[in-house]
């Protein structure tokens, strides 16, 4: 265990990190980069990139506090120093999102009516599972449902996302690349750490696996809530401006409806869980579809 | 319409408003400028060719007791500062407390690394042996105000008594250490300098319109002084100060924290 936990120190972290490619970078983008005009100019899609926003930072406030929380519950130094860099990355992240915010145009006194106002109720409730763990000072499943699920589940997102920007919108692109990079990092550490104390504490087994699929199913429901009702690719067609063509595991997210890529989007982060729960000992449940 | 955000101010910082000075010192964005100027090139928290001396072997004992009680506080300040971003207020103390964090824990790491560089093959289990029992008094007290949710009382012990206590023997330990474990704690105590500021000015607007509060944690200042000052005068033996020094290090200690008004 030492040796896999040596690849998560501080010194490491600030090389790869605040010393590597967050070097030049400005809340998380090339200095000087904006947001593309028509996100200022059309109302729906405007409004749209508020909401997708608003989730991303009550998500990475959920992963703030589940990170500092798991400190104190983690039964060695050197995980308590991993989870010291990953809580900084957690609110790295806060910053850069509500910082978008304010890009779009949100005023800071206006900030928490706008999170309070788009906050999907499915993510809330996502979040509410994970940090009551927290509380308990559970540190397996803290861990399970922090830097596997919950990570996980921002991993591809992010992805998705990325792949949506890149030729779009670098300023946002760039953003995500780098919390892409963090999150990799903090999955690795839960997949790594997790597998031995599974070991150790199989009877914790059942219980981990319940707040998995408990969490999946609301994740799967704001998943739901967000494609479902989402009007920005009527407007794009509307208005008569393409999407871009871009490569999502396979698929052309350019031609694909909103219902579609939830469905994609689903599957990927589904099939993700799968694998990394096996590789720790731990058994997939399938969460009832919303 | 949408309307874009102003524009970020640019120039000195403590040109800004009250609150725009909060939302810029308490960034991430502005640790990361503050530790890129003063960790980029070190290993470990120092320059990796700097010297390292062989001390003498009474030396090298007194000094791994040092480290071994700097591990202890830097456990204490990485728990109590992770355990306060759940009560913190707002955002922004989120944000700068988790910088704390990050902090913290380097600290902790740099000093871990110095033991094992000085020859210690298990420094956990030497740090539990060593540790200062007046210092474990007070991170169990710490981390139970923390448990508690009372912010102010907690935001006190820990980013001003404690980083105080810190301060000042980091500050007098770097001016007579080995160079290796002299630059280490130079870059720590850069640290330690934004954490009190931090405490300082949270604590300082709440207690200047709250008289209620103000004799409260007087009250609690009046329990922990008498444990930091054991802890000092442990510590001070141990790094080898002589008396005139030690005393000098609990006035600066006393004044520091009396510079919030709380009188003893």
């Amino acid at each position: 265990m030492a040796d896999f936990l040596s690849a998560y120190s501080i010194q490491r972290w600030l090389e790869s990190c605040p010393q590597g490619y967050l070097v030049n970078t400005e809340y998380g983008h090339e200095t000087g980069e904006e947001e593309p005009e028509l996100l200022y100019s059309n109302e729906v899609i405007h409004e749209d990139a508020i909401r997708t926003t608003v989730q991303l930072v009550v998500g990475e406030r959920c992963a703030l506090a589940a990170s500092s929380g798991l400190i104190n519950a983690a039964p060695d130094e050197a995980s308590k120093r991993f989870l010291a860099t990953q809580t900084l990355d957690e609110a790295r992240h806060v910053e850069v999102f509500t910082q978008r915010l304010y890009d779009l145009g949100v005023r800071k006194d206006e900030l928490t009516d706008v999170i309070n106002r788009y906050a999907n109720p499915n993510l809330v409730k996502f979040a509410e599972i994970l940090l009551e763990k927290v509380d308990k000072k559970d540190f397996i499943a803290g861990v399970v449902g922090q830097n596997i699920v919950l990570e996980g589940l921002a991993f591809s997102v992010f992805e998705m996302m990325h792949a949506m920007n890149a030729d779009m919108n670098a300023k946002f692109a760039h953003t995500l690349s780098g919390t892409i990079a963090d999150e990799r990092r903090h999955v690795g550490f839960g997949e790594n750490r997790i597998g031995s104390l599974i070991k150790t504490h199989p009877e914790k087994k059942s219980e981990v696996e319940r707040m998995q699929k408990d969490m999946s199913y609301f994740m799967l429901a704001t998943f739901a809530d967000g494609f479902r009702n989402n009007e920005t690719a009527a407007e794009l067609d509307r208005i008569g401006e393409g999407r871009a063509h871009a490569d999502f595991h396979g698929k052309d997210l350019g031609v694909m409806s909103p219902e579609e890529m939830e469905g994609l989007l689903a599957d990927t982060v589904l099939k993700e869980f799968k694998v990394r729960l096996e590789r720790v000992g731990i058994e997939y449940q399938t969460p009832s579809r919303p | 319409m949408p309307v874009r955000a102003p524009e970020p101010s640019s120039g000195d910082i403590h040109d800004l408003e009250p609150q725009q000075f909060l939302e810029e010192v308490h960034s991430f964005e502005f640790w990361f400028q503050a530790v890129e100027g003063y960790l980029s090139g070190l290993t470990w928290g120092h320059r990796p060719d700097t010297p390292d001396e062989p001390l003498v072997p009474a030396d090298r004992e007194r000094l791994i007791s040092v480290l071994c009680n700097y591990c202890v506080g830097e456990t204490a300040a990485l728990e109590g500062s992770s355990g306060l971003i759940a009560i913190a207020p707002n955002r922004l103390s989120k944000i700068f407390l988790s910088t704390q964090v990050a902090d913290e824990g380097r600290h902790l790491e740099v000093f871990v690394r110095r033991l094992r560089d000085l020859g210690v093959a298990d420094p956990e289990a030497e740090i539990e042996r060593r540790a200062s029992r007046s210092l474990l008094l007070f991170k169990r007290r710490l981390l139970e105000l923390v448990a508690s949710k009372d912010w102010e009382a907690a935001i006190f012990a820990q980013n001003v008594i404690l980083e105080s206590l810190e301060f000042v023997v980091f500050t007098s330990h770097a001016e007579d250490a080995d160079p290796v474990t002299a630059e280490v704690l130079k870059a720590v105590i850069k640290d330690e300098r934004r954490h009190i500021g931090f405490g300082e000015n949270e604590l300082g607007r709440r207690l200047a319109d709250s008289p209620h509060s103000r004799a409260r944690i007087a009250q609690i200042r009046k329990e922990l002084d008498h444990l930091v000052l054991d802890t000092l005068e442990e510590t001070s033996g141990n790094i080898g100060l002589d008396r005139s020094e030690h005393d000098r290090l609990g006035r600066v200690y006393l004044e520091s924290v009396e510079r919030l008004g709380l009188l003893r």
